[in-house]
């Protein structure tokens, strides 16, 4: 049985731990073992964005020591998995033995579609969904990580479910962390074309692999659009199985 | 004919972004347009029978020549004073511009024409020309409209694009001698055409920019859809070139390539409409081309960008603007946000190296990473990765990385939350105590089971946006549950 280290980001942690459950009963249901390691806090992304290096090497320091023996870490989060894969390296690039072990580690490390459909080879893991689904590419998903077609697959293959095209489905969202929260003017007009984007869709729902898009997406349609839903590729999965 | 100068304006991002966005609600159409290059952009790039390698090989040769860069000047000015031209290599903006009034001045030139430029826009040569009294007419169309009515670029390639016709015909009606109102575009850019082929007949000096310096031949290029850089480079007895540092190639095959990345990412097009290619003045028994031409080598800051190994990556640039089309922010706010010359992706990569970290903080942060402008770049630009280095340089300790571009200190309570946020995050007991003390704070406002808002804090976020509710037990204080259950 795959072993699989649960990489669970600090916002799934703290604001979303249900997709952190889904995370782990969909691992189950597709035949891993997933296991939780407790020292885990947040992988530093917040801090790289925001230009503190010296402090994201802590963060790059204590993740390495924690999970690095692991053979498989898989994480619902695209953005935090690019944090580990691509930035560890060149954070430590001036550290040889700390840039080795990051270097090492960075093809273990998976996001959740892409572990299920690249590694575990399931596409269909028995939900049902009766209705249309529109996917949203997140950035660092799609361009971070290259990661596209294992989750429309992941959709399609589930029983009742529509996956229709959405209009710049591979558009920021507007979230980009601080960014949502210090430019409103730039962010607010961004994430109202995503949602329009996904109203004119006709999709019942919208889903993606990013907690950052779904605090910013859902978080704007509470706001405007109460009866519209936007889910993570977790959850949606998990339901109905 | 005056031209308000212009103003650096990138400290007032955060307003200029504001009113942009503004605009932009009110008239949809000025989103459709980077829309519309977008496409045509991935239609012309589906001519490359391998387009990432296309684009690799753009980047490959881009680095060379910056790499190689003192010595591709140094044969580029050797090769172009044997064929002709005299070199001036300026420092400054200031000296660039009191190079070519003098020349100006000193043959009695009382206007010049200008084919459209980029660099000019940045050393304001307009308004140099304009206090000794020489009347700068900018050809190009775009450029045109954009001077007559004293604004900036809204687009490196398309500087007027955000003006609506109703203005334009206005405008030519009052300063272009347009005798009836239309709104046709091709009579409107046919009544600009007979108001500046006047200029042209009589032109004595004219001023373009450069695409590609050839460093093995000497050869200056440009590329342009409408005519008017052959013209001011073949009509008037004296010519002048300007260029940047950062322009020159090492072979004529490099800039072959570079020419057809330029102009599918630019247009979609195979290859503009104009290409000219001129190495040195007319000769002896040659029909048309300047009796004199001389080329300005301009610095402006470039030299201190080339010491910088990391930062040198934003000279690749070839002005394409693929960047701006493919940047959802820039698609909100337009070009008239970033404050200066250069918009887009790359404003925000350039303008903070050119003007100073201290100057352009919000160019290099209101940015949310996504990774749009890198995927295009036909040289392999990594912006992302350039303004998180910015960032960093705010950041760092090392006074030397900070001082050469002039990063400006964090607030302290940013600086001292990192701090405390470094410790936590080594040791879950301690991020542990941090999440109990922030949890009853953080939902103390919640109504209907999100946070409508913070009373202040975050209302960025909180003015369009609710939040989920922390939850009352972490995932991890979950596990023991959930390692059962499922």
């Amino acid at each position: 049985m795959n072993e699989v280290s649960l990489f669970i980001p600090c916002t799934v942690d703290l604001f979303l731990p249900h997709i952190g459950e889904a995370t782990v009963s969909l691992l189950r249901r597709a035949g891993a073992a997933p296991f939780y390691r407790r020292g885990q806090t947040c992988c530093g992304q917040p801090a790289i964005n925001s230009g503190y290096r010296k402090e994201a090497k802590e963060a790059a320091k204590h993740f390495i020591k924690l999970f690095g023996d692991d053979e498989a870490i898989v994480s619902p989060s695209g953005s935090c998995v690019c944090t580990v894969k691509h930035h560890y390296p060149e954070l430590l690039a001036d550290e040889p033995a700390w840039f080795r072990r990051a270097a090492e580690l960075a093809p273990r490390v998976y996001e959740l579609s892409q572990y299920l459909v690249d590694v575990l080879h399931v596409t269909d893991l028995g939900a049902s969904f009766p209705g249309k689904a529109a996917y949203h590419e997140s950035c660092h998903v799609l361009r971070g990580l290259g990661v596209s077609t294992q989750p429309k697959q992941l959709i399609s293959a589930v029983k009742g479910t529509q996956l229709v095209p959405m209009n710049q489905d591979d558009f920021c969202c507007g979230f980009g962390g601080e960014f949502a929260d210090r430019y409103p003017d730039i962010s607010e007009p961004m994430v109202q074309d995503k949602v329009q984007n996904y109203l004119d869709s006709g999709a019942d729902l919208l889903i993606l692999c990013e907690p950052g898009c779904l605090l910013n997406i859902g978080g704007y349609l509470s706001r405007r659009h109460p009866g519209k839903r936007v889910m993570h590729l977790a959850n949606f999965l998990a339901q109905g199985g | 004919m005056k031209r308000a100068a212009m103003r650096i304006a990138t400290e007032q991002f955060a307003e200029l972004a504001r009113t942009g966005a503004e605009k932009a609600r009110g008239r949809p159409s000025l989103k459709m347009v980077p829309d519309l290059l977008y496409r045509l952009r991935e239609a012309g790039l589906s001519s490359f029978p391998d387009i990432p390698a296309a684009q690799a090989y753009g980047a490959a040769i881009r680095s060379e020549a910056l790499t190689r860069l003192p010595e591709l000047l140094e044969e580029f000015e050797k090769k172009a004073t044997a064929n002709g031209a005299t070199v001036f290599w300026a420092r400054t903006a200031e000296e660039a511009n009191e190079y070519i009034v003098k020349l100006a001045k000193e043959r009695g030139a009382t206007y010049v024409i200008k084919g459209k430029s980029m660099v000019t826009e940045e050393m304001g040569l307009n308004e140099a020309l304009s206090k000794h009294g020489i009347e700068p007419w900018e050809a190009d169309l775009g450029e045109f409209i954009i001077q007559q009515m004293h604004c900036t670029p809204f687009h490196i390639i398309g500087p007027a694009l955000n003006i609506p016709v109703e203005e334009i015909r206005d405008l030519f009606l009052a300063k272009a001698d347009m005798k009836k109102p239309t709104l046709d575009p091709v009579e409107l850019g046919w009544a600009a055409r007979l108001f500046l082929r006047e200029k042209f007949h009589r032109a004595q000096f004219g001023v373009t920019g450069v695409n590609m310096a050839v460093a093995e031949t000497g050869t200056l290029i440009n590329l342009e859809n409408e005519g008017n850089i052959r013209f001011a480079k073949a009509s008037p007895r004296t010519q002048v070139s300007v260029m940047t540092l950062e322009k020159v190639v090492p072979t004529m095959k490099d800039a072959m390539h570079l020419m057809r990345l330029l102009s599918r990412n630019c247009s979609g097009q195979r290859i503009s409409a104009y290409v000219s290619m001129d190495s040195g003045p007319r000769k002896a028994g040659e029909m048309d081309g300047p009796e004199e031409l001389f080329i300005v080598i301009l610095d402006n800051g470039r030299s201190r960008i080339y010491r910088d190994p990391r930062a040198r990556d934003a000279l690749r640039c070839i002005r394409c603007a693929a960047c701006l089309n493919s940047c959802p922010v820039y698609r909100q706010i337009g070009g008239h946000a970033y404050g200066w010359v250069y918009s887009g992706p790359i404003g925000q990569v350039l303008m903070p190296l050119l003007l100073g970290l201290d100057k352009t903080q919000d160019l290099y942060r209101a940015c949310t990473l996504c990774g749009a402008c890198k995927g295009v770049c036909p040289v392999g630009i990594d912006h992302p990765d350039l303004l998180l280095y910015y960032r960093s340089m705010d950041v760092s300790a090392d006074v030397a990385a900070r001082s050469l571009f002039r990063g400006k200190k964090r607030p302290w309570r940013e600086a001292g939350f990192f701090k405390a946020w470094g410790m936590a995050v080594k040791y879950r007991w301690l991020w542990n105590l941090g999440i109990s003390l922030t949890r009853s704070f953080v939902n103390r406002n919640f109504r209907e089971g999100v946070i409508r808002d913070r009373k202040g804090a975050f209302g960025g976020w909180f003015r369009s946006r609710d939040l989920p509710l922390m939850a009352e037990k972490t995932f991890q204080e979950k596990w023991e549950e959930i390692k059962k259950i499922h």
